[in-house]
């Protein structure tokens, strides 16, 4: 009996039997936990005795299963450590002491000492452990200046497999590893180059991120990281201005991988950017139902491989890359692109279920991505929804949703407000007082908004009286408010600008309906006063024509109506929201009938 | 007032020993230290209790033995240690006192043990020229190395015998092992011959003088690092030896060896291990105690094999029930930290579950270091995933109840809509809609049409044969034909047949042979070779090769082989062959009812040369594009087999198997059909001719021509090379290849 043989066999044996126990049920955390101690006690007992050329081997492959283990559990510095101890101890035997100052380094001068020695392969396998692990703290450049693809690339390719299974052929019981070192280093050039790509993209190589990418793609991959080769590929190419060529790709990426979202929203945004708003709400209403799939929220690759892909891609610029709104965030673009080109009654009923799976209390099914564009808050919800009501001609579910509004926010509105400037703003400034405010700013102009609808609401029933009523609720409410300065700047999307756009509205409203009601010098008033809070304001300028022409004042009105269709129309308007708009449901005047008149009055 | 200040002078600097109990204390009292004239150099001894209720040690009136012989001696050395006395069978504190001679020449062991009496005796001594650290063990007797060999001295049958152990061993550990008469046994390297590399582990009992394979108390490795080890059990079945031991190494480790084989290791946290002592703390099972030099003393529990407690500044420790309740506690005296105090009088008493006493400690609670962080962790971890594997547990109950809800739901449903008459309506699945989206062009679908074209066959009047050629393949011979057919004349059941043309008999024999049709591409004079490098859609392909070819659109191009075996032509002596093309004509494509008519036709004679090599123009270099390479792919493609099977990846995608294949199998692209990759590595057994079109990323056809081994074998690495997840099936009732790229010359 040769003792040395014989220990070996027996630790060679409860390797082996460890890596099958493991192979059984890896993906349970509490036994991939117990694989681990289990694998550092057997390491224990192989590096208890003196360094032997022999058992080099079965060391080498226990560090590995262990350094696996405590990888895949994100412990990178006890698998760093284990990994250099280990390399060490066995250099010890060939006399070399690889002190270097750090690890490239260190891995510089192991693969140099243990060219060709007999454990050449298990270094190589090791140093495959110490790329996922550099991969997984995302540095590349480390990855990048070692040229790991191209030193482990016979490992890759199977040449060492060969090896390894000639030499089963000969000894049954060499130590079996936990996963195959060729599948992972598949796995790892792969995902390399895809951290790459997305590396280079953010920074802005377009074009050597392609190329790369492209070389990548010929590469053995799960089927979701293809797809995410497709994918970025189709990034690169929309940086690089070529839309069409973009969208193959994502095509490409979500025809490999049904479940990559991200394609989808990709493509929606390029739609978006050309311009073409059919497609744009097609590829919006593919993207909200697939999000709404039970089998999109389980990530496909959890079992298929021990090391994930989350694991190992988890730099900033990549998840940047993949993020994807969640399905409601999804869903109010979807109705806001639907009401606002053309498709109003579908705008309506993405309005109304948005607004019912924000009510319904268990939210399942619903997949929070990520909330990158958050979504509006609830009371400027029921405000659009009402908006797209009216628009449909629903004057009376729009009356109720206004009602809720003013309802909840009736109690909180404040008996007077300041509005400062917020530039004027110092950083300084408590954080909590300011949100307070602009909080009570919010409240007031929801409510405001919210008359005004019913006021258009009103106007559409031709009910003049009450239209009148609104809008001067609305009005009331909007004087509470006083500038801390005269001479604020109005800038798109502030308070300021909603408010005037809010007095413009409401001002142009009650002006209208006391037209119909031929109190003509009060509308006179009232456009008057709306075209100075909201110059561009075309219903108001309009109208103001047409009041001043009833009283007579021919030339002032043919000047009013001029100066009116010499704006652009809604050109300032996409950004706002769609209670903010000009309703296009009151009474109308005919431009052409308008400058029929015009012509009629002749030159002066 | 003697008796007080001898005690305290024997506590001052004591040898301690456990017994029953009890502490026993010794000490050296050098001569010159002595007052008065009569009193030399004497051992002092004397005994210590335990008392609970002070918690102190009470000290009994010490002894002392005076221990003559040398008159003066320059250096005195005393060590103890409990022995059992075989003789008397009682175990014994025993004293070993080295005496060294005044010129350091010789030194002077005796041995002396603590009778019942509370007599110290002198048992036996002995004088040796150089000094050893003896060992005392069961006997009494007395082991120690030197010089490579192991000596012992013990009192057998009332005599002092020293003996050398006859086998040379190196490292040696020495142990008792705890057989029905125990045995105290050397363990040690033996070198049978001189070079280091076929050293074997050695055991030698020394009461029976047996020698024994030593590896199954500690194997191989761990000889040369252990630096103290305690047997834990020993029994012999069958004539084995079945061993239980604990060692403490030099790599910082306490090893657990289950007949040789590692059990379990512990870390320790101290270095330079000194001795192993077990404690039996009853229920909660056994202690080793290891003490380190320097005075660090480590417990690890025998269960879980984990560190217990770790001391430091640690005098002696002691493992004995000192406090008479049939357990064993461990006693820890502490040293002196500068404090004047009785060594004795700084203590603990433990037995780390429960029992605890201690004196003259700084704090009154125990001086228990908190067990290792890692205990804590492992605790917490066992806890976690006990909760971990409790949810997922719940988890699962919850899922399924969930299913199960949904399918009597679901069953309820249809019950409802049977009784009602309803029919079930099933909600297509909500991916459809995204197929909409995309216009997807089925290149497959391209292809397939233009495989039937050209399949299509043309018709002629007459077939015209382009070349007659023959190759010998081992002991076969392959002859071929390449006809050129007008496409306006479908032919069909197109064969080959060789006939023997003897100069005896006048009837020509035919021979049996097996033909095969090849359909070839039409020649294209501005083909070229780059096209076997891009690889380019089918479809263009085919557009390209119409274009070049305006003229010959009605022709085409078609290789006939058939394959013989060569013994019959060689049996009938014949040399020169004639070959016969046999097809079938029909007119009128389209009328199944005009009957079709055979036609022979002579295409030529082959000379059969039995010399001619296999090793052709092809296999020596498959880059080049001649008639002749041609022929001999033709030759290869009708002689091997040939399997065809369909790779299919769902999961994973399978990279560059083209590249594999050339890179990693070392296969060479056949240039004159760059579909071919030929691997000819030792004769035509292993000839293997492998064809891949990749389908999709996810899916590819592989034709394999070979023999059945070669292409199992080649299967077998494939296999290994390809996704886990990989199915490979192989293409039945695929029509015979037509060599649609084999590129004209």
């Amino acid at each position: 009996m040769y003792q040395p043989t014989c220990l070996l066999n027996t630790w060679v044996q409860e390797n082996n039997e460890l890596v099958k126990k493991w192979k059984v049920r890896s993906r349970a955390q509490t036994h991939l936990r117990w694989c681990s101690s289990e694998f550092y006690k057997l390491l224990r007992k192989t590096q208890g005795v003196p360094p032997h050329p022999d058992h080099v081997h079965l060391e080498l492959s226990v560090v590995y299963n262990a350094c696996v283990c405590a990888t895949v559990q994100s412990q990178f510095t006890e698998a760093q450590l284990l990994l250099t101890q280990a390399i060490q101890r066995a250099l010890q035997m060939t006399s070399d002491d690889p002190v270097a100052p750090d690890l490239p380094a260190f891995w510089r001068k192991v693969l140099r000492s243990v060219v060709n020695t007999a454990f050449n392969s298990c270094v190589l396998d090791l140093l495959c452990l110490q790329w996922a692990m550099w991969l997984a703290t995302c540095q590349l450049k480390t990855i990048q200046e070692f040229k790991l693809s191209s030193l482990v690339e016979t490992r890759g390719a199977g040449v060492g497999d060969d090896k390894r299974s000639e030499a089963r052929g000969k000894t049954s019981d060499a130590p079996l590893l936990v996963t195959d070192p060729r599948r992972l280093v598949e796995l790892l050039q792969i995902c390399t180059s895809i951290a790459q790509g997305a590396e280079r993209l953010s920074e802005d190589q377009s074009s050597e991120a392609l190329s790369g990418l492209q070389k990548a793609s010929s590469l053995p991959a799960p089927r979701t990281l293809v797809a995410y080769v497709h994918l970025l590929s189709g990034s690169c190419l929309s940086h690089m201005n070529c839309p069409q060529m973009a969208l193959q790709c994502y095509r490409k990426a979500l025809e490999t991988d049904s479940c990559c979202v991200c394609a989808l929203y990709q493509s929606m945004l390029i739609y978006r950017q050309l311009g073409n708003t059919q497609a744009e709400i097609q590829a919006l209403r593919l993207l909200h139902s697939m999000l709404m799939l039970p089998s999109a929220t389980v990530p496909a690759l959890a079992g298929t491989h021990l090391f994930s892909p989350s694991l190992l891609l988890c730099s900033q610029s990549l998840s940047s890359l993949l993020l994807v709104p969640s399905a409601l965030s999804v869903l109010h673009n979807l109705a806001l692109k639907c009401a606002l080109h053309g498709r109003v009654s579908e705008g309506v009923e993405h309005y109304l279920d948005l607004l019912a799976a924000l009510h319904s209390e268990d939210q399942h099914g619903v997949r929070v991505y990520a909330e990158a564009p958050r979504l509006p808050r609830l009371p400027e919800l029921y405000l659009e929804a009402g908006a797209a009501l009216l628009m449909a001609r629903r004057s009376a579910d729009c009356m109720a949703l206004c009602n809720e509004v003013i309802s909840t926010t009736l109690e909180l509105l404040p008996e007077r407000l300041v509005l400062e400037d917020p530039e004027e703003r110092s950083e300084a400034e408590t954080r909590d007082v300011t949100a307070e405010g602009e909080d009570k700013m919010a409240m007031l102009l929801w409510a405001g908004a919210a008359y005004l609808l019913q006021g258009h609401c009103h106007t559409h029933l031709k009910d003049w009286k009450q239209a009148v009523n609104h809008f001067t609720r609305c009005i009331n409410l909007l004087v509470k408010v006083r500038c801390k300065k005269t001479d604020m700047v109005v800038k798109q999307g502030s308070d300021l600008c909603v408010l005037q756009r809010l007095k413009g509205l409401s001002l142009a409203g009650r002006g209208i309906a006391f037209t119909q009601t031929n109190h003509l010098r009060e509308a006179l008033r009232d456009l008057l006063l709306s075209l100075q809070a909201f110059p561009e304001c075309v219903g108001a300028g309009l109208w103001c024509g047409e009041v001043l022409w009833r009283l007579g004042r021919r030339q002032e009105a043919v000047a009013c109506w001029e100066k009116t269709w010499s704006f652009t129309t809604q050109s300032s308007a996409e950004g706002l929201p769609l209670y903010l708009r000009e309703p296009q449901s009151g009474p109308l005047l005919d431009s052409k009938e308008l400058r029929h008149r015009i012509q009629e009055l002749g030159p002066t | 007032m003697m008796e007080g200040s001898h005690s305290e002078e024997l506590y001052r600097n004591p040898h301690l020993l456990s017994l029953s109990g009890k502490i026993i204390v010794f000490n050296h009292t050098p001569a010159s230290c002595a007052k008065d004239g009569d009193r030399g150099e004497s051992i002092s001894h004397g005994h210590a209790s335990f008392e609970r209720a002070s918690c102190r040690f009470l000290k009994a009136a010490p002894r002392a033995v005076a221990i003559g012989g040398m008159k003066t001696s320059a250096h005195v050395d005393i060590r103890c240690k409990c022995a059992v006395d075989v003789q008397r069978r009682v175990t014994t504190p025993c004293v070993l006192v080295t005496r060294r001679s005044e010129k350091g020449a010789s030194f002077r062991y005796s041995l002396l043990t603590l009778s019942r009496s509370n007599r110290l005796e002198p048992c036996f001594e002995f004088t040796l020229p150089y000094e050893m650290k003896g060992s005392v063990l069961r006997g009494p007797t007395v082991l120690w190395s030197h010089a490579g060999h192991v000596f012992y001295t013990s009192l057998q049958a009332g005599e002092v015998r020293q003996r050398q152990i006859p086998l040379p061993l190196s490292h040696c550990v020495f142990g008792e092992l705890p057989l029905h008469r125990g045995q105290v046994f050397v363990l040690g390297l033996h070198n049978e011959c001189e070079d280091q590399t076929t050293s074997r582990v050695l055991g030698y009992m020394v009461e029976s003088g047996q020698a024994f394979d030593g590896s199954v108390v500690l194997p191989l490795p761990y000889v040369g690092i252990t630096r103290c080890m305690l047997v834990l059990s020993a029994d012999k079945e069958d004539g084995a030896l079945k061993v239980a031991a604990v060692a403490a190494t030099s790599h910082q480790q306490l090893v657990y060896f289950q007949n040789g084989n590692v059990k379990d290791t512990c870390p320790l946290p101290f270095q330079l291990p000194e001795d192993i002592q077990l404690a039996n703390t009853g229920r909660n099972g056994f202690l080793f105690v290891i003490s380190f030099h320097q005075g660090h003393v480590c417990a690890v529990w025998k269960e879980t094999f984990q560190i217990a407690s770790c001391w430091s500044g640690v005098s002696s420790v002691h493992v004995d029930d000192f406090l008479g309740c049939g357990t064993d506690q461990i006693l820890l005296f502490f040293r002196d930290g500068g404090v004047k105090g009785l060594p004795l009088d700084h203590f603990l008493i433990t037995d780390l579950c429960g029992i605890s006493y201690s004196h003259g400690q700084d704090t009154a609670a125990p001086k228990q270091t908190s067990p290792l962080p890692e205990n804590n962790l492992l605790t917490l971890q066992a806890l976690e995933s006990r909760l971990q594997s409790g949810l997922t547990v719940l988890q699962e109950l919850q899922r399924e109840v969930r299913v199960k809800d949904r399918v009597v739901q679901q069953s309820v449903q249809a019950l409802n809509d049977v009784s009602s008459g309803r029919e079930l309506v099933l909600t297509p699945p909500e991916q459809e809609g995204l197929s909409a989206l995309w216009d997807s062009d089925d290149e497959s679908n391209d292809e397939a049409s233009d495989d039937k074209t050209q399949d299509m066959p043309a018709v002629s009047s007459n077939p015209q044969i382009d070349k007659l050629w023959h190759r010998i393949a081992e002991d076969r011979i392959v002859v071929g034909v390449i006809l050129m057919i007008d496409s306006s004349v479908p032919v069909a059941s197109v064969s080959l047949s060789i006939l023997t043309e003897t100069g005896q008999s006048s009837t020509p024999a035919v021979i049996q042979t097996q033909s095969q049709v090849l359909w070839l591409p039409t020649p294209c004079p501005s083909s070229s070779s780059s096209a076997s490098t891009l690889p380019e859609p089918a479809a263009k392909r085919c557009r390209q090769r119409i274009a070049s070819t305006p003229n010959d659109l009605n022709t085409c191009r078609m290789a006939v082989t058939a394959v013989s075996r060569l013994t019959p032509l060689l049996n009938s002596g014949c040399v020169k062959c004639r070959v016969m093309l046999h097809y079938v004509q029909r007119q009128d494509a389209f009328s199944l009812l005009s009957s079709p008519t055979p036609v022979v036709l002579h295409c030529g004679q082959v000379a059969v040369d039995i010399r001619s090599d296999f090793q052709t123009q092809l296999l020596k270099n498959p880059k080049l594009k001649t008639d002749e390479v041609k022929e001999d792919l033709l030759c290869l493609l009708t002689v091997l087999d040939r399997w065809v099977f369909h790779i299919d990846s769902p999961d994973h995608s399978l990279g560059d198997i083209d590249g594999w294949i050339q890179k990693i199998v070392g296969c060479k692209r056949v240039d004159v059909s760059p579909q071919y990759l030929l691997f000819d590595s030792a004769g035509p057994s292993a000839l293997i001719l492998l064809g891949w079109r990749q389908i999709t990323p996810f899916q590819g056809e592989l034709s394999v021509h070979s023999s059945q081994l070669q292409m199992l074998k080649f299967l077998d690495s494939l296999l290994a090379y390809l996704p886990v997840s990989c199915s490979v099936q192989p293409v039945k009732d695929k029509n015979l290849p037509s060599v649609t790229h084999l590129c004209p010359c």
